[in-house]
């Protein structure tokens, strides 16, 4: 897991390509042998950030602190920093082994040094028949291992990942999830790695910095972002979602409040300070509702509703409806795929009930 | 319909060409080719005589001197183009694209006017009362410089000339190298100058080679620019033609002159890309 250390340190990251156009001011912090996440969409300053630290771009104001030692104004080549590019980039002159052992070379290591090291990573990324290889005789997950243990040989303090899974397809994508993600608990790396991706971001990160417009819009574990985001954006942008516009409606008492939404859809939500009468936005996640049962009619209560189904979507594992509440209100449902759920069909009404602990109230 | 009987479809597309190429220029090398084992006859230009006389006679020193002078001239001339435009080619393929349009454009410049036209030019500039002698004139200078008529003024023109034919096929090379190469050196701890070294260099090696030939070719058989800014001190093989055929009268000695160019010709491109095809293949390895 990650340490207590900070490895590396992003106070007031800016950069400037005109007025309009500038990513930042960002600030975050990076423990030693954490797994951190910057996700968003494209255009967001994410790329530009990993760029400012690898030293390919230059910081229009602000510092980058790497194991407490200043990184910008250094050249790219004394930082000390591993980057993986989303396209590998690898060297197509030269064979796998040359390609991994052109950081050593660089760096005068012995020749027998050098098989050593360039044979332990080829092992450790399980490529130990390739060595003589081109890139070009290489499928892409492979290119990418390759591209991995270029820049692990070097034992950089830290590891930078530009979005390195999206040439992938689906399939081994994940397959390459797992691995990385294995690799960088095992050998304990500081990693930063930049995606728009946001369920790759999910399944790697121990943080995850989600960036909005050049700025951060919140930082938390993968589970804080997803069950209590800082904002609509973010409760949009991370997994699929209802977004209400809602104001308050009455106290249902000291427990709950009561808020209607823009539909008439009434909603009772734990009581939450300084509300009252402002309107707000709630977030219902797709995969909380429940289908009540007509047998289990007594046990839920709260938040319980009669929708009418507009259509399914068949994904196998789930089901996703979008539904017409109490015949105003469209919301999205995701249910997991059963034998109850066969009567689910368009025009079909259906019971749904929501916990008032599943609805999150965002202030912006 | 039978398929083996109609023409492979290539034939559509290579043969106009190829007809053209054989009639205009096979045909005549041919020719040329057998005129150069012809007895010159000083009345009747050529005989149908065979003889070695018109290649036995290039052992002189005279006519190796203007063979090997040609060679070194066109090899300085190619080491000139490839030092001043790798960099501009470099600079190009990594501008903007407005930029490069911009630079290809002035690059191509210079082909657009005739050799004759663009020679004067240069006469004007470095003649015995051109603008660079009244310049050194201006600043003090007595006489005037010879600046016409010597190794330096043939190279200065003929690498103007040929430039184009160096800068545009390393350009075309160094833009199939993505930027991301670069930056993967540079972030393996590599300083601009081992990068360039260790992957631009090698990366760009075929458009190096192809337009260092495309400019050694044009140098050796120049004419117009080493007969004008050269005269009769820096001849090259070229003028030597020239005047065989038309003041000496001497066809089989010119033919002789031409075979032998084309074949040192044919010898130095073969070792080029014999040298870089055998790089490439050990790069792609099948």
């Amino acid at each position: 897991m990650a340490g207590t250390k900070v490895e590396l340190e992003v106070r007031g990251l800016t950069k400037r390509y005109s007025p309009q156009v500038t990513v930042g001011p960002l600030s975050f912090e990076v423990m030693e042998g954490e797994f951190f996440s910057l996700l968003g969409p494209s255009g967001c300053g994410k790329t530009t950030t990993l760029r400012c630290i690898a030293g390919f771009e230059e910081l229009s104001e602000g510092s980058i602190l790497l194991g407490g030692q200043r990184l910008d104004g250094r050249p790219p080549h004394r930082r000390d920093v591993g980057l993986v590019f989303q396209t590998y980039a690898l060297f197509p002159h030269l064979t796998v082994f040359d390609n991994i052992a052109f950081g050593l070379r660089l760096r005068k290591v012995s020749k027998a040094e050098i098989e050593r090291r360039v044979g332990q990573m080829l092992e450790l990324v399980d490529l130990p028949n390739l060595a003589e290889r081109y890139p070009a005789q290489l499928s892409g997950g492979q290119q990418q291992r390759v591209a991995i243990a270029r820049s692990l040989v070097l034992e950089p303090s830290l590891l930078l990942f530009d979005e390195p899974l999206s040439n992938l397809d689906l399939k081994l994508r994940i397959q390459m999830r797992y691995e990385l993600r294995d690799l960088q608990k095992r050998l304990g790396k500081t990693a930063v790695y930049v995606t728009h991706d946001q369920t790759e971001a999910l399944a790697l990160s121990d943080r995850i910095a989600v960036l909005s417009q050049g700025r951060i819009e919140q930082i938390g574990t993968p589970s804080e972002i997803y069950e209590s985001p800082a904002s609509a954006f973010v409760a949009d942008f991370i997994g699929s979602s209802n977004l209400l516009k809602a104001c308050v409606r009455g106290d249902g008492g000291d427990a709950d409040t009561a808020m209607e939404t823009e539909h008439g859809l009434v909603l009772t939500i734990p009581r939450v300070a300084d509300v009252s009468g402002a309107t707000v936005m709630l977030l219902l996640r797709p995969e909380r509702f429940q289908m009540a049962a007509a047998g289990d009619g007594d046990k839920i209560v709260a938040n319980r509703f009669t929708a009418r189904v507009r259509d399914v979507t068949y994904l196998g594992e789930d089901l996703h409806l979008r539904v017409l509440a109490l015949e105003r209100q469209p919301l999205l449902v995701s249910i997991k795929n059963s034998k109850g759920t066969r009567a689910i069909v368009p025009g079909a009404a259906i019971d749904l009930a929501i916990d008032p602990e599943d609805i999150h109230v965002l202030r912006r | 319909m039978e398929r083996g009987r109609r023409a492979p479809y290539w034939a559509l597309f290579v043969g106009p060409y190829g007809a053209y190429l054989l009639v205009f220029l096979v045909l005549p090398f041919a020719n040329v080719a057998l005129l150069s084992v012809y007895l010159h006859s000083p009345t009747k230009i050529a005989v149908a005589e065979f003889t070695v006389t018109n290649y036995a006679k290039l052992w002189e020193v005279y006519y190796a001197t203007l063979f090997l002078r040609t060679l070194r001239l066109s090899l300085v001339v190619t080491l000139v183009c490839a030092l001043l435009g790798y960099p501009l080619a470099y600079f190009l393929a990594r501008s903007t694209s407005r930029i490069m349009t911009l630079g290809l454009f002035l690059l191509i410049i210079p082909l657009l006017v005739s050799t004759v036209i663009r020679v004067f030019g240069w006469l004007v500039i470095l003649g015995s009362e051109g603008l660079v002698n009244q310049g050194l004139r201006l600043l003090g200078a007595r006489e005037s410089v010879r600046l016409l008529y010597t190794e330096g003024a043939v190279i200065l023109g003929l690498a103007q000339q040929t430039m184009p034919f160096m800068v545009l096929p390393i350009m075309a090379a160094i833009e199939r190298v993505p930027p991301s190469l670069e930056e993967a050196a540079r972030n393996l701890g590599a300083n601009w100058g081992q990068m360039f070294v260790r992957t631009i260099l090698p990366l760009s090696m075929p458009g190096l080679v192809s337009g260092s030939l495309l400019v050694f070719s044009v140098s050796m058989s120049a004419f117009v620019t080493p007969a004008l800014m050269g005269g009769r001190r820096v001849r090259m093989v070229g003028q030597q033609i020239y005047e065989e055929v038309l003041t000496a009268y001497d066809w089989p000695g010119a033919a002789s002159l031409t075979i032998v160019l084309s074949v040192l010709m044919l010898v130095f491109v073969c070792l080029a890309l014999w040298a870089t095809g055998r790089r490439a293949r050990l790069e792609t390895a099948r």
